[in-house]
């Protein structure tokens, strides 16, 4: 079985094809950075793009992915190590605390950008809403949410 | 010790290129206590902070990163002493192999008892350059000043510390007589470059690219994956067992039973999930696991009937029978940590003759606590285990046990192999050791004037520090003698009158407790500041400024914070239409840390819910080391609030835990946020006192109070639904 993730295609052994997508991402192909939390897609700490759209990849299987793109956190940065504008934007409002939740949190916000580009509060509500942060640190998703959105308006 | 065993100590460490070093002590415990309780002293910051060739500051960091990012306000410190930039330290996270023993990752001491050492270390380092650099420019000492990263003359004659720190490794000696050296960190005239500056939070270029920080990412060659079954709670014994279905799972290594452990070995993740679920276990319990049971078992006022609650804290010419203007009775459910990341750990064992026979991953609050443990376990020495620390994806109390690393441990032990274990969130759920049920009752009087004349409170709680398996079972009763000192946090009332009592009484729950964030704290005071609202609703009077009164002067710090978030709160109105309401709250975390909230909710009658619109906080943790991280710890602490007040309940029945994900335990999520107004009230020259459980004491009763503004409800439970009222 064949894989691509992040523009790179990979080959996934025998073994692994009946695990979830997220399993053979981290234990697998050695991208850890997409998060195990819940496993019942109920915080986000999981979440992926799969041909352009956010799943949680503690639900699917790696065979549902076969030939399609799957993007990762690790994939979000420009190849020469230049951080995306939602990246940028994270590390200019400081928003980590302990950090576990933020791949997915950014991930969910790449899609509501996308679908959105100037989103409002109540927008950021609606799409943010199913990804936990126990460490509370969603005033600052917020705003750095409509930091990366103007930045990704006025360049596009 | 003598001095050459303290270089021989920095040389064994592998560390050693020039270092400072008073004496400290490689201590062993006498008796195995845990967690680890071992806060540094003057000259512990020796083993932790060094220049190395070439120039560059490394620093071990002392703390456990779980979010409240404490190792980077410490290396700001550090930074400032050493005229460099906090981002030019190369910060190290020790293993226990390379640092004496550091106490547990708690309480919200790291930076009350970790800054000062630090730069007591970092400033003997300085002092030490100085001279040398005196020698090497043929100057007078005194004529030789600070520079960025090293010294200049009068006429910029630089020397650099790249300079003056070769290959050959020295240390700088300075006895523990001696004066200590100037702390620019601490001094409030100086002009800072780093302490009290909005710093980033050292390595979080990793926290939002992916990178590899945390237990489960540790690349690991040949590993294989395990877990245990997870007892409802702790005491529990195994009663029946049927793992006969186990065999029929393809990829299973092993099946591992010792006595009340039973756990699977597999060559991928999803078969230990087949493999577990295979395993039917029933449990012997010492007690019955319901709600009715643990509200028996802390029912305030039935012991308050009894006669005088274990723990007398507070006596001053109590009156039993006066004429009381408040009698209150608040009930406060159990609380779980529910921290992002289930917890994991890698465990590996080595051949004879390996340096360490035991080494574990592991993101733990109390490292050296795991190592200890690890060694009784097995019946290794201590030097023979090794835990090399990890991130840990949120911690609030709840990872100072030797648990998932135990069942990483017998596991890895039983197959031979590197296994990694991965909690699920049943798991985490099912091994919590939660924040205790708790019934609190509060009787208030007061005279014609309005003054307080009686305050009794008296409440029953299940165990915190003290809760079972915490200590050994041997020294538990005897430690229970005296007060838990999670128990008692929060119970004296900033408010003054001439007749105060106040009791309490830790009991035995039918569920596993332990340390949650501010510990008793947050239940404590949000009795105390209900039936303080109570009061001044029912004679009619401001709230923050009856409570300032009612200080007498006593609490200057606390006073400011509630006039100050009073303040931050009238900036914005309240509207004037039904089911609006704004309250106030303010508290003391552990007697040093200052802090008041002020809510704003809207009982919302036509959705049935309770929305928070707007939270204040004001809070004085003395020095603001890094004020943007303070205000994050602050945020944190106010989300936390809404969790507590509004949404959180711990759910067990029918003998075993219930709550067992976020669809049946449920914390705050982002359409729940409020807006927020944070003022941080610095004190440059009074020591940083803490920040990472502080505003969750004042949160939940300014919330609480504010319904009670909202709709005269005047909630006595927590969490509150909008069905109460």
């Amino acid at each position: 079985m064949k894989v691509k993730v992040n523009e790179v295609e990979h080959h996934v052994a025998a073994d692994w094809h009946e695990e979830t997508l997220l399993t053979v991402l981290r234990e697998h192909l050695g991208l850890a950075g997409t998060k195990f939390s819940c496993g019942i897609g109920q915080c986000g700490a999981c979440v992926v793009h799969v041909d352009g759209s956010p799943l949680n990849s503690c639900l699917i299987s790696v065979a549902d992915v076969e030939n399609k793109d799957v993007l990762t956190i690790e994939g979000l940065a420009g190849g020469d190590g230049s951080l995306h504008p939602l990246q940028q934007a994270w590390i200019d409002e400081n928003v980590p605390q302990c950090g576990f939740c933020q791949s997915g949190q950014i991930m969910q916000a790449l899609a509501l950008i996308g679908d959105t580009p100037d989103p409002t509060d109540a927008d950021i509500d609606r799409a943010m809403s199913g990804n936990l942060c126990r460490c509370g640190t969603y005033d600052r998703i917020r705003k750095s949410i409509k930091k990366a959105a103007l930045v990704m308006r006025s360049t596009s | 010790m003598a001095s050459i065993s303290r270089r021989k100590f920095l040389i064994a460490t592998g560390w050693v290129a020039a270092g400072v070093t008073g004496v400290y002590a490689l201590g062993k415990h006498a008796v195995a206590v845990a967690p680890t309780i071992i806060f540094p002293d003057e000259t512990s910051g020796a083993a932790w902070v060094q220049i190395r060739p070439g120039g560059v500051c490394h620093m071990f960091f002392p703390r456990v990163d779980m979010g409240q990012n404490a190792n980077t306000g410490l290396a700001q410190i550090v930074a400032e002493e050493l005229n460099i930039d906090v981002e030019d330290i190369q910060g190290v996270r020790p293993s226990t192999k390379d640092v004496p023993p550091l106490a547990v990752t708690a309480g919200s001491m790291s930076l009350t008892a970790f800054s000062r050492p630090l730069a007591i270390a970092a400033a003997t380092l300085r002092e030490g350059l100085r001279d040398r650099a005196a020698a090497k420019l043929g100057e007078p000492v005194a004529a030789v000043l600070d520079d960025v990263g090293g010294f200049q003359t009068s006429d910029l004659r630089k020397v650099s510390y790249a300079d003056l720190v070769d290959d050959t490794g020295f240390v700088i000696e300075r006895e523990v007589d001696q004066a200590v050296p100037a702390l620019y960190a601490f001094d409030s005239a100086r002009q800072k470059t780093q302490v009290g500056h909005p710093k980033s939070p050292l390595g979080i270029r990793d926290l939002v690219t992916g990178g590899r920080v945390y237990t489960a990412d540790v690349p690991m060659e040949g590993v294989v994956y395990g877990r245990a079954v997870q007892p409802p709670v702790r005491n529990a014994r195994i009663a029946s067992l049927d793992t006969s279905g186990v065999s029929k799972i393809r990829g299973v290594v092993t099946l591992v039973e010792e006595g009340d452990f039973v756990g699977v070995v597999c060559t991928t993740p999803s078969a230990v999930d087949k493999a577990i679920a295979q395993i039917q276990v029933t449990w012997d319990l010492q007690q019955p696991i319901n709600e009715e049971e643990i509200r028996r078992l802390v029912d305030v006022d039935a012991k308050m009937a009894a006669g005088d609650l274990e723990h007398i804290l507070q006596d001053k010419a109590h009156r039993r029978n006066a004429d009381w203007s408040v009698d209150l009775r608040f009930d406060v459910q159990v609380q779980t940590h529910a921290a992002q990341e289930p917890r994991a750990a890698i465990a590996r064992f080595n051949d004879a003759g390996a340096d360490h026979r035991l080494e574990i991953w592991t993101g733990t609050q109390d490292p050296f606590g795991m190592q200890r443990f690890a060694s009784m376990d097995t019946g290794l020495s201590e030097s023979d285990v090794v835990i090399y620390p990890q991130r840990l994806g949120g911690g609030f109390g709840g990872r100072e046990h030797y648990e998932v690393e135990r069942d990483a441990v017998r596991l890895a032990r039983a197959v031979g192999r590197p296994v990694k274990v991965q909690w699920t969130r049943a798991d985490e759920f099912m091994a919590s050791r939660s924040r205790p049920a708790s019934a609190h009752r509060i009787r208030i009087a007061s005279d014609d004037q309005g003054n307080l004349t009686d305050w009794w409170y008296g409440y029953v709680t299940g165990h915190v520090v003290f809760a079972r398996e915490r200590l050994p079972g041997w020294l538990l009763p005897v430690a229970r003698l005296s007060d838990d000192s999670g128990v008692v946090k929060g119970a004296i009332a900033p408010y003054q009158a001439p007749h105060q009592r106040v009791e309490c009484e830790d009991v035995d729950l039918p569920i596993d407790l332990g340390v949650w964030r501010s510990l008793n704290g947050a239940s404590a005071i949000f009795a105390i500041e209900s039936a303080m609202d109570e009061l001044a609703v029912l004679q009619g009077k401001e709230p923050v400024a009856f409570k300032i009164a009612q200080m007498q002067g006593e609490q200057p710090r606390l006073a400011h914070c509630l006039a100050s978030v009073h303040r931050l709160s009238a900036k914005r109105r309240l509207p004037e239409a039904a089911g609006y309401g704004r309250g106030f709250a303010c508290g003391i975390y552990d007697g040093r840390c200052f802090v008041a909230v002020s809510a704003d909710v809207f009982v919302d009658e036509v959705n049935q819910q309770i929305n928070v619109l707007h939270l204040c906080c004001a809070q004085d943790a003395g020095m603001a080391v890094n004020p943007d991280q303070l205000r994050a710890q602050i945020e944190s602490n106010l989300v936390w609030s809404i969790g507590m007040a509004l949404l959180e309940r711990f759910e067990v029945a029918d003998n075993t835990i219930q709550s067992s994900n976020f669809d049946n335990y449920t914390i705050p999520r982002m359409r729940n946020m409020p807006t927020l107004d944070i003022e941080i009230i610095d004190q440059p020259s009074l020591p940083p006192t803490g920040a990472g459980e502080v505003a969750l004491v004042a949160g939940p009763p300014a919330i609480a109070n504010a319904i009670r503004d909202a709709s005269g409800f005047r909630a006595l439970s927590l969490p509150i639904r909008f069905a109460d009222i």
